[in-house]
């Protein structure tokens, strides 16, 4: 993402402003020398690294419904014969999807906000983003109670076990994100602005989000859409 | 260099952003539409169907990844970790799936 450079810290006003907005490499110039040996931050560096990681935690997860979505476990003990499939409602999480698509718009703009020295509407696209992330949570929550409901629990059988894995870690990475979104906001709202530093952090958590945004659009797909 | 040069590519303006999300919004709409051809028309298949979602997903995967996470106007080291990750995890869980018998080859 932007890099955030040259901002000299919250102020009265609209706060921090940044000079080097559309250069995209401000970390080169900015005084981050002691995170610097590989010639871009080390922080930003270990952000894609983590999230490069991730791909390996979530592919295990995505691999492990695939594995059990179609098997047939008539005769098993223990086992209640109620699939994911049965009940998934797609109108309401293709909502969900787009609500989660739109909350990177929100995001992506709270960060040119900040490259642009505007506080007051990072502060209102952070806040954005935040609410949006919390619409599509309860949603899961709501898809979840409702799965229960009908009788499919995580105990149910593989398959629904699978199922809550997935998309229950995907959730819990949104909500971490949420109380990340959350954190930068009230800094930014006590201090009157975010800092060059913070405005990295705003940065590095924008990256989370959009990398939560794309898993969800993997298994958007593969999960709810390809039966 | 090629880097290098990549690295002064202008970042897109909030209307871009905002055409960037109204775009993503069509393929997804494409996506669900998609769902219910397969789901109310009997003589298309999932054989159709299931190439074309993925392809989308990967078309709204690329774009977020470039447009909304900067990658495109990132180092190159950035997008090697990343893209290293990706086609480790696509390559190792693809094959265990076929391994397992989850994805048949030549069916």
């Amino acid at each position: 993402m932007a890099d955030i450079a040259h901002v000299d810290g919250p102020t009265d006003e609209d706060g921090p402003v940044d000079d080097n907005h559309d250069n995209g490499h401000g970390d080169e110039h900015g005084g981050h020398g002691d995170h610097e040996s590989t010639g871009t931050d080390n922080r930003k560096l270990g952000m894609w690294v983590f999230l490069s990681s991730e791909f390996m935690f979530f592919g295990a997860l995505i691999s492990n419904y695939l594995l059990f979505k179609g098997r047939d476990f008539t005769g098993f003990d223990r086992i209640t014969l109620i699939y994911p499939i049965e009940l998934y409602d797609i109108p309401f999480t293709s909502i969900s999807s787009f609500v989660l698509l739109m909350s990177s718009l929100t995001m992506v703009l709270a960060h040119d906000a900040l490259a642009s020295g505007d506080q007051n509407r990072t502060r209102v696209w952070l806040a954005a983003t935040g609410m949006l992330g919390m619409v599509f949570v309860g949603g899961q929550f709501f898809e979840f109670s409702e799965f229960i409901h009908e009788g499919m629990t995580i105990s149910s059988n593989p398959a629904a076990s699978a199922f809550y894995m997935l998309t229950g870690f995907h959730g819990a990475h949104v909500f971490i994100g949420i109380l990340m979104l959350l954190s930068l906001w009230g800094i930014s709202r006590r201090q009157g602005g975010l800092t060059e530093d913070q405005g990295l952090n705003l940065e590095l958590v924008g990256l989370y989000w959009h990398f939560v945004d794309i898993i969800w659009i993997v298994i958007f797909t593969i999960v709810y859409l390809i039966p | 260099m090629a880097a290098h040069t990549e690295h002064h590519l202008p970042h897109p303006t909030p209307k871009q952003y905002v055409q960037i999300a109204l775009f993503l919004a069509v393929l997804t709409a494409i996506e669900v539409l998609l769902y219910y051809v397969e789901q109310g028309v009997d003589a298309i298949g999932t054989s159709v169907t299931a190439p074309m979602l993925i392809l989308l997903a990967l078309i709204k995967f690329f774009i977020v990844v470039a447009w909304y996470m900067h990658l495109r106007f990132e180092k190159a080291i950035m997008t090697k970790f990343f893209v290293a990750g990706a086609i480790l995890a696509l390559v190792l869980y693809a094959a265990t799936l076929i391994a397992l018998g989850a994805i048949a080859i030549g069916a």
